[in-house]
């Protein structure tokens, strides 16, 4: 329990997708313009990230890891189907998105719009699969620290893009320069926002 | 005075429109709202008649940084000559300080105010006075063995990416001059912390570490005095040694009304609280010491009364403003306990909710909204 819950801070807070990885910018970026909007992307990433990656890991354990198959039988415990997981975890964020979409479009039109391109476009977002892969990579134990791990994840990219977001509401009304309003001041806004988050880095847990 | 009003008055159409210096008119319109009260108004919009405008407000809290700062330079004397072994007089340990600091303030000043005259110069606005306090504040928290270039390289990081990119004073997101702070600390670790530098010019046998760096490596025995915590006969940043000096200077503040009396208080209540659930927890040793040393070590008063209390970065709606301490508070107490690569949390702390200001501010103006809506459906409906 204090396992998942220590797997669960540190994603949010120490291992940020955006501030201590810089993943997931391009729609981190596009999309924080009010904050509302941004909330509602956030709540689609933090969905996404918590079925996929949970279920990327029992693909991962059951299938593509060195010696996973071996469930079937003996002459099946030397195939190692690892080079396929990119395809796999892609396609299964993918369908994951499919989902969201749907239900975003049903229960919350007007979300729906205001997301545009950016709700199909989290199918590539890179902190999703990175995720994925994150998980993959450090080798959790259990599909409950999987769990853990994405949902975690998934919530510090919504802290960040909500963040962001309400300062771009504030900094409308400044007289930033004209040759770096927009993206400019957000790439600006973003390190400073990292040296910010830099106080958690080193924490234990 | 008057001579000086009437020279300025014969070189000012050279500076207006159509004069020859005319590109220099924002260096002049600064230098004359300096020595004088402007007379012009403001010609649209809703006025408050005052006396007090931002170059008055600006004045007050470089006055109630006086007292730390003078505070400051006495320390930095005593400290180096407490190293040596030397019993030295007030003025001795006075004038010591005076050296080391003088440099660094001349140094941050220049700089700071080059670079804003600059900016205000190409981009043709008003040459504001923000950056007289951010000019001040940051040599009282650098240590006082700063090389003087670093300092140069911070404050020029922390004005033209702190302030001018959001277009300069009132318009920034993050405190500069904790900005500038961050920055030293992150890209010149050796000369911002360890116990090398926070007395200057000190005997290599004397341990100069001060009471949060004891801490940090758990050494508990060698934890200064309450008592001299609080007065401030410990080594540290320059400015931040003294409790008692800083909240002279909060008074000040609080009764001129220029800080925020919320800001403050919920600052030192959050650190407080932390401290008590800490004691409360009681884990390790660190944990253990009594909650009201939190508020007395490092630079958390400082942080508390001139950081944290910057009416432009910090929350906006009072509720906030709660919130916005509360948990400056608790986060810097939290960063010192449990993180092992930084002896103090308070700068990172305000940092961290400076960025996350805005974002309390929109939910406490939404929840807001949606209450006095409720308030009209209900009148609506009876």
């Amino acid at each position: 329990m204090q396992e998942l819950f220590n797997i669960f801070i540190k994603s949010i807070f120490i291992d940020n997708m955006v501030f201590a990885y810089f993943l997931g910018m391009c729609s981190y970026i596009a999309v924080s313009k009010t904050v509302k909007t941004s909330v509602g992307l956030g709540m689609a990433v933090v969905f996404v990230m918590g079925i996929t990656v949970p279920v990327n890991y029992l693909i991962n354990e059951y299938i593509l890891k060195p010696g996973a198959l071996s469930w079937l039988g003996a002459q099946f415990k030397d195939v190692d189907l690892s080079f396929l997981s990119f395809i796999i975890f892609i396609a299964v964020i993918a369908s994951m998105v499919q989902l969201v979409e749907m239900i975003v479009e049903k229960f919350s039109p007007a979300l729906y719009a205001s997301l545009g391109i950016f709700l199909p476009l989290i199918a590539v977002n890179c902190a999703i699969l990175g995720g994925s892969l994150f998980m993959q990579e450090r080798d959790y134990q259990t599909v409950w620290q999987a769990t853990s791990f994405g949902l975690g994840s998934g919530l510090g990219w919504f802290l960040a893009i909500v963040g962001i977001a309400a300062i771009r509401e504030k900094i409308r009304y400044s007289n930033v320069p004209p040759a770096l309003r927009g993206l400019g001041i957000t790439f600006i806004l973003t390190g400073l926002m990292g040296i910010a988050f830099m106080s958690f880095l080193g924490i234990k847990l | 005075m008057k001579a000086l009003r009437k020279y300025l008055d014969k070189i000012k159409p050279n500076f207006e429109k159509g004069g020859k210096y005319h590109w220099l008119w924002s260096t002049f319109e600064g230098l004359e709202t300096f020595l004088f009260v402007p007379n012009t108004v403001t010609k649209s919009g809703a006025h408050i008649r005052d006396a007090v405008d931002m170059k008055r407000i600006m004045s007050t809290v470089i006055i109630a940084t006086l007292p730390a700062l003078f505070f400051g330079m006495w320390n930095v004397g005593y400290q180096h000559y407490l190293s040596l072994g030397e019993t030295t007089g007030f003025w001795q340990n006075f004038i010591f300080g005076l050296q080391k600091i003088l440099p660094v303030i001349i140094v941050s000043y220049v700089v700071g105010l080059g670079i804003e005259f600059y900016f205000a110069q190409i981009r043709g606005h008003e040459i504001n006075e923000g950056y007289l306090v951010t000019g001040m504040l940051i040599p009282l928290i650098l240590p006082p063995d700063i090389p003087l270039w670093i300092v140069a390289v911070a404050v020029a990081f922390s004005v033209i990416f702190g302030k001018e990119v959001f277009g300069g004073t009132g318009m920034n997101v993050v405190n500069p001059a904790l900005l500038a702070r961050a920055f030293l600390f992150f890209a010149y670790p050796g000369d911002m912390s360890g116990d090398k530098v926070w007395i200057a010019d000190k005997a290599d046998s004397y341990s100069g570490a001060t009471p949060l760096g004891h801490a940090l490596v758990g050494d508990f025995s060698h934890l200064a005095s309450f008592k001299d915590m609080f007065m401030g006969y410990i080594p540290g940043s320059v400015g931040e040694t003294s409790t008692l000096m800083i909240l002279i200077g909060a008074a000040i503040l609080l009764i001129t009304g220029v800080a925020s009396w919320r800001i403050m208080l919920s600052v030192f209540a959050g650190g407080y609280l932390m401290g008590l659930l800490f004691n409360l927890w009681g884990a390790n040793e660190y944990m253990q010491i009594p909650a009201y040393y939190h508020l007395v070590m490092g630079g958390f008063a400082f942080g508390a009364v001139f950081m944290a209390t910057d009416p432009v970065t910090s929350a906006q709606t009072n509720k906030g403003k709660y919130i916005y301490g509360l948990l400056i508070g608790m986060m810097a107490v939290l960063i010192r306990v449990f993180n092992p690569a930084y002896p103090e949390g308070m700068m990172l702390a305000i940092l961290l909710f400076n960025v996350f200001a805005p974002l309390i501010d929109h939910y406490v103006i939404e929840a807001n909204i949606k209450k006095r809506l409720k308030r009209v459906k209900a009148i609506v409906n009876s």
